[in-house]
């Protein structure tokens, strides 16, 4: 089958030791597992995109190295320069949600238009509104962040969708999932084939999902959703939202990419850089050359 | 290792510092949502009198705080950032016009962020309890 995009997860940080309960619901007092930082490079069909950008390390990197033991943070030039592609070349990003972690590293990439969904925005700013007692409501978000939104904007670089949103290039749709993780959280699917109904389907989901637990469980055979650790919506929407997006990759959860997931690596050919950090490449384009064999 | 009196100004002003970062949040994503084009963005939305009745309590607040003489450099950049932002809050009531309000609103949160780094006790994020960050 013809793939028209290569598509690589690109470690930039990690966690070693994360417990467990944080990202699968119930999960509690059975221990911690490596939470790797990642985001997504989507190269092929003359376009180079990626989904969510990593942290800035400038505002945030003493103080999750020394706190919150978050290790072996590199810059997008070297993550990407792994792969052959500056920050400079990439055109379009596609952020899952507004936490730092994965819309914190925007001015490193001065040439991309940013799409986010304008419900993320507008409730942010709601949510601004309420009283100090609902600060829960706003964790994750860095103001520094907004600021660097509002050049983004005045740039014409910031792209606010409004629900779904097909083709936004070749193959590449967007789907909103309201009050999810966040207020508008989106995941991303790459229909690889181009075709309509297409039988290459990836879902990037953001934070969504965190582990292959969120999406079958933990017992292969008798599958079952649980959510993920942390919703500022519903979990029933968490739940929903997975069997969209399990059904939109046919059933086959292995094609449901949660940037945070450490056991990609063993379903996927990958390779560890100089740095340390993990790259995993999911499909190849015509032509394009594996960056990990 | 921080002394008692000015672990005492740490308490008595993170409320200061966590309402200004607020103020400076809610100008911000007020901005985002004008130069969005967004049709949300009008000077009566609720973020906007929030961040007005939040300002006259930090302002007020700020020239009050005793520092000692370890903590007079995080409370020099508090009252810089009262004045910057307050200069942003003042245009802001005049109307969105991104480009007036962005240069005072970056300069206040800039005086902030050399707060949080003068002193401990005062964070940019919180990440205590995001989904991503836990304390090691």
């Amino acid at each position: 089958m013809k793939a028209a995009y290569s598509l690589w997860v690109m470690e930039y940080a990690a966690v070693p030791n994360y417990p467990q309960s944080g990202l699968i619901y119930g999960m509690h007092n059975q221990g911690t597992r490596k939470l790797p930082y990642c985001y997504i490079v989507i190269k092929g069909h003359g376009q180079l995109a990626m989904v969510d950008v990593g942290y800035n390390h400038k505002s945030h990197g003493e103080v999750l190295a020394n706190t919150y033991g978050v290790r072996g943070w590199h810059p997008p030039h070297e993550v990407l320069g792994e792969i052959g592609i500056q920050p400079t070349d990439i055109s379009s990003i596609f952020i899952t949600h507004a936490h730092f972690d994965h819309m914190g590293n925007i001015e490193d990439f001065p040439n991309a238009t940013f799409y986010l969904q304008e419900r993320e925005l507008s409730k942010w700013v709601w949510t601004m509104s309420l009283h100090r007692r609902f600060r829960w409501l706003m964790l994750g978000i860095d103001p520094a962040d907004i600021l660097r939104a509002v050049d983004l904007a005045r740039q014409g670089r910031l792209v606010s969708v409004d629900g779904d949103r097909e083709n936004v290039l070749p193959g590449v749709d967007l789907h909103a999932a309201f009050d999810t993780h966040t207020w508008g959280s989106m995941y991303v699917t790459v229909r690889n084939d181009l075709a309509a109904n297409s039988q290459s389907s990836w879902v990037f989901c953001g934070d969504l999902a965190y582990g292959y637990e969120n999406l079958r469980g933990h017992d292969p055979q008798d599958p079952e959703y649980i959510p993920i650790g942390l919703a500022t919506g519903s979990q029933f929407n968490v739940i929903m939202t997975a069997e969209e997006m399990v059904k939109s990759v046919g059933g086959d959860v292995h094609r449901v990419i949660p940037p945070h997931e450490e056991r990609l690596k063993d379903l996927f050919p990958s390779r560890i850089t100089k740095n340390g950090l993990r790259i995993t490449e999911l499909a190849l384009a015509d032509g394009e050359k594996s960056q990990v064999r | 290792m921080i002394d008692d009196a000015t672990a005492t100004y740490i308490l008595e002003n993170r409320k200061c510092f966590e309402d200004l970062k607020q103020v400076a949040s809610q100008l911000a994503g007020m901005l985002v949502l004008a130069a969005a084009g967004s049709k949300e963005a009008l000077p009566d939305h609720p973020a906007l009198l929030a961040a007005r009745e939040l300002f006259r309590e930090a302002n007020d607040a700020v020239p009050r705080a005793h520092p000692t003489e370890r903590a007079r450099p995080h409370h020099t950049h508090l009252l810089r950032a009262a004045s910057a932002i307050g200069t942003a809050l003042h245009e802001a009531n005049r109307g969105l016009n991104v480009d007036r309000i962005l240069t005072p609103l970056r300069a206040g949160y800039s005086e902030l962020e050399r707060a949080a780094d003068a002193l401990p006790g005062f964070e940019k994020v919180s990440y205590e309890r995001a989904c991503c960050g836990v304390r090691a």
